[in-house]
């Protein structure tokens, strides 16, 4: 690699190894499937590596890597048009616990999270998770900053909703969703 | 700013903050009581996206009571090994990278898990290698992310103890090489295509294993 210095190359990889937890919360719950995360971070880590000069500053490692993730998955889900996780199973899974309990209540917000249609999931976990602003959300999803706005409202919304919480207003508009 | 406006903004953003909505929430206690509720919400939101529901994930078969007494006094004689052995530089940084990776995935050698063919030819997916040893002697295997590649990491288990194998298909060594570092100790030997590495914490017969492990491994033409 011209222009590299000695040792970027081992930085760079020690970098993307210490952010691969990261990529694979992201993927998972983009993709709702361990399995399928996996592959999707393996082939965005490939790819990144293979374009590892165009990272000029390491502290933007984590947003170019979980961009290029997003990317990776939506790719896969256009080609493969992934098959919907059963979420039933998660009910099965965690038979007689309780909900009254805290870990109850974030177990129930994961699966209401994991409920959500993936226009609404993908810009909240590029949000919460991903850190990203209202403006780099719509940049990476070719949205309008509004749409995201109302995409967001929506998500929290519907999970105020799966909560047990009231519904508030829906205050956003007649966003016409794909 | 009027409260459908706010709203929105809370809604989406919780955390968001501004002169104009500031100011109306000053003003309006339903709209800052909206907040407080989901600036709640979104901690909890936060909280669990920290850790995915294992939706799709394979069940892991518990080991055996049997062998949990065992787990754990292999951890206490790892822990003994790490504390009581000299210590070696590797004259070499490819090998100091292997026992880092290798100490970053502590319970690969406790695990006693047998694994079927379909598990050891996930974790060689991709890496250009077929494998013929008999999968009754490989209780761990993950394809790992090292030095820009993706590699096998397998551990087999010997009458000595565990022994960790990685295969290097871009690492080339001229001839083999030893080490010793944190109470471990290896050898990276040539192969077809690159090399393979293998780490344990016994003394000695590792130079035959990796002479097995050169015959066994088939490097395959097409590496991804």
């Amino acid at each position: 690699m011209s222009g590299r210095l000695p040792g970027a190359d081992a930085d760079t990889s020690r970098l993307f190894e210490a952010l691969r937890p990261d990529l694979l919360r992201f993927a998972h719950w983009l993709a709702r499937d361990r399995s399928i995360a996996e592959d999707i971070v393996q082939e965005a880590l490939l790819r990144a590596w293979r374009s590892r000069e165009a990272l000029k500053d390491a502290g933007a490692a984590r947003a170019w890597l979980l961009t290029i993730v997003r990317r990776e998955h939506a790719r896969m889900y256009e080609r493969k048009r992934l098959e919907l996780v059963p979420l039933d199973e998660v009910a099965e899974t965690h038979a007689g616990a309780k909900y009254a309990e805290p870990e109850g209540e974030l177990f129930a917000l994961r699966h209401a999270i994991m409920k959500l249609p993936l226009e609404y999931r993908e810009p909240l976990v590029l949000q919460v998770l991903g850190g990203f602003s209202t403006e780099e959300i719509a940049r990476e999803l070719d949205l309008s900053p509004s749409a995201v706005l109302t995409r967001l409202f929506r998500a929290r919304n519907k999970l105020r909703v799966l909560c047990g919480m009231a519904a508030a207003p829906d205050v956003s508009g007649n966003e016409e969703l794909p | 700013m009027n409260c459908a406006t706010a709203r929105l903004l809370i809604g989406a953003a919780p955390a968001s903050a501004g002169g104009q909505l500031e100011q109306h929430l000053a003003e309006c206690a339903e709209c800052a009581r909206f907040r407080q509720e989901m600036q709640a919400l979104d901690g909890d939101i936060h909280r669990a996206l920290q850790s995915p529901p294992q939706l799709a994930a394979r069940p892991r078969r518990a080991p055996p009571l049997l062998w949990r007494p065992l787990a754990l006094a292999a951890s206490v004689l790892l822990a003994m090994t790490l504390v009581g052995v000299w210590l070696l530089r590797p004259t070499d940084t490819l090998a100091r990278e292997l026992v880092t990776h290798v100490q970053a995935e502590p319970g690969s050698w406790l695990s006693h898990e047998q694994l079927n063919g379909a598990g050891i030819t996930q974790a060689l997916r991709g890496a250009g290698v077929g494998f013929d040893v008999t999968s009754d002697q490989i209780t761990y295997a993950h394809s790992c992310w090292f030095r820009g590649h993706y590699v096998p990491h397998l551990v087999l288990q010997t009458d000595k103890g565990p022994v960790t194998v990685i295969l290097l298909r871009h690492e080339q060594v001229r001839a083999p090489q030893s080490f010793r570092e944190d109470g471990m100790q290896g050898v990276i030997v040539p192969a077809e295509h690159g090399s393979i590495a293998l780490l344990s914490q016994h003394d000695g017969g590792l130079e035959q294993l990796a002479q097995r492990m050169r015959e066994d491994v088939r490097w395959l033409p097409e590496a991804r």
